[in-house]
């Protein structure tokens, strides 16, 4: 790495915020670094102060109960994820989708919380996410809020952080706990690879939902279907909510017709 | 810089480091550990894979400074005495190194993969190296080094490239 920084490794969430605060614009965080250190290498990004948030301990929390539902700090690693036994049992699409997401080397670094931060279009917790209604818990000198996925990303790598907030972390709420779901990831190659386009579909209680990834600026979450609605219907909703663009990695009507394959095919699996 | 220990392959260095420096170019430029390889330095090839604190990771995209305190193992521990470990052994039988480049990241790749599964089937290899290119394409022998060095390797019918 060309690009010089000063490393700071707070160990409380206050310390992390009074760098934040003093620093503003000219700080990264930085816990598995999968997006960060990538960004600084290529010089997308030029921070001068890095925060590495991993020495601190309440953002290692990741716990499922009946009132609060599964709660991933923000240092939670995607293999911590996809191994605890409340997700394998309650949340099928963060576990198909997870095992999406790069590779196992990758996932030992790479974070549910960074995926979201990084909010781009083919991020493949996004989808899953925005269907199961989860909230990411921000908070900075000024208090904490909580903001539902779906209006945290704004756009292509943008989101509603500021620069002296810090993501503590994901609630993903009990509603849709249970909900059967399948996750289907179009790809250049049968290894790991950014999605090309993305569908998560989950059902239940006589509810249909579907998030799509890498179709639009921000990752989208369609209306809610009464259990029974025909694919061709859900196909339809998709082809007017999605916005494809071409790119290197493939032609917007090659993605859109994606969109549609892999919906038939979820219904069809999963049993809509 | 910041001072910082890390015990590898069993052995502690101490050294002082730049901040912005990577794990990987702390251990081949100032330790003079150059098993570990850099291919593409994104985390997309794994030619930099070694293991940290149990759990197998691109060295590249790792600061030399966020691995204080940790214990790390390189391609270098493997061999031990001049004895080679036995899925070193099984690459060499079953001609696994092509250039060579891949091959300190596949090992440790392996080595997680086995601790593991001790048994992993042709798909759990298969997977388990999905994170390892080979740009020569010798996948083949790679699955059958490892299948043979777990004792699975079907006698019958088998290419040994021997």
């Amino acid at each position: 790495m060309t690009h010089e920084f000063s490393y700071h490794a707070p160990g409380s969430i206050a310390e992390a915020l009074a760098l934040l605060a003093e620093h503003g614009d000219e700080a990264a965080v930085l816990s598995g670094g999968t997006d960060l250190l990538v960004n600084i290498r290529s010089g997308l990004s030029r921070p001068r102060h890095v925060v590495d948030i991993k020495r601190i301990p309440e953002l290692k929390t990741l716990s499922y109960d009946r009132q609060s539902g599964l709660r991933i700090g923000a240092c939670v690693t995607m293999n911590e994820l996809l191994s605890y036994a409340p997700v394998t049992e309650w949340f099928a699409v963060l576990q198909a989708a997870g095992v999406e997401l790069a590779t196992y080397q990758l996932r030992n670094r790479a974070t549910p919380v960074g995926n979201i931060v990084t909010a781009s279009p083919c991020g493949d917790m996004s989808s899953p996410l925005l269907c199961l209604d989860a909230e990411v818990l921000v908070v900075s000198q000024n208090g904490s809020r909580q903001v539902p996925v779906r209006e945290f990303i704004t756009g292509v790598q943008t989101t509603a952080l500021a620069p002296d907030e810090l993501v503590q972390e994901l609630i993903v709420p009990r509603t849709y706990a249970g909900a059967k779901a399948g996750y289907k990831k179009l790809k250049r190659i049968k290894g790991h690879d950014l999605g090309v386009v993305s569908v998560a579909l989950i059902t239940s209680n006589g509810t249909v939902r579907v998030g799509i990834g890498s179709a639009a600026p921000t990752p989208l979450l369609l209306p809610d279907f009464a259990c029974g609605t025909p694919a061709e219907e859900i196909q339809a909703a998709a082809a007017n909510a999605i916005s494809p663009i071409d790119d290197v990695r493939c032609t917007k009507e090659y993605r859109a017709f994606m969109v549609g394959v892999f919906i038939g095919r979820l219904v069809e699996e999963v049993g809509a | 810089m910041k001072r910082i220990r890390l015990t590898i392959n069993d052995q502690l260095y101490e050294r002082d480091v730049n901040e912005h420096r990577t794990l990987l170019h702390v251990l081949r430029e100032e330790i003079g550990l150059t098993g570990t390889k850099e291919g593409c330095g994104a985390g997309e090839c794994g030619a930099c894979t070694i293991i940290v604190d149990g759990l197998p990771l691109n060295s590249c995209l790792v600061l030399a400074v966020e691995a204080d305190g940790t214990t790390i193992e390189t391609v270098e521990g493997e061999a031990r005495s001049g004895k080679l470990s036995p899925v070193q052994e099984a690459f060499d039988k079953h001609h696994a190194v092509q250039c060579g480049f891949c091959t300190p990241g596949m090992l440790m790749t392996i080595k997680d993969l086995l601790r593991r599964h001790p048994h992993p089937t042709r798909e759990q290899i298969i997977e388990g190296i999905e994170g390892n290119f080979c740009r020569c394409t010798g996948y083949e022998q790679i699955i059958e080094a490892v299948l043979d060095a777990t004792g699975q390797l079907e006698q019958k019918g088998a290419i040994t490239h021997a």
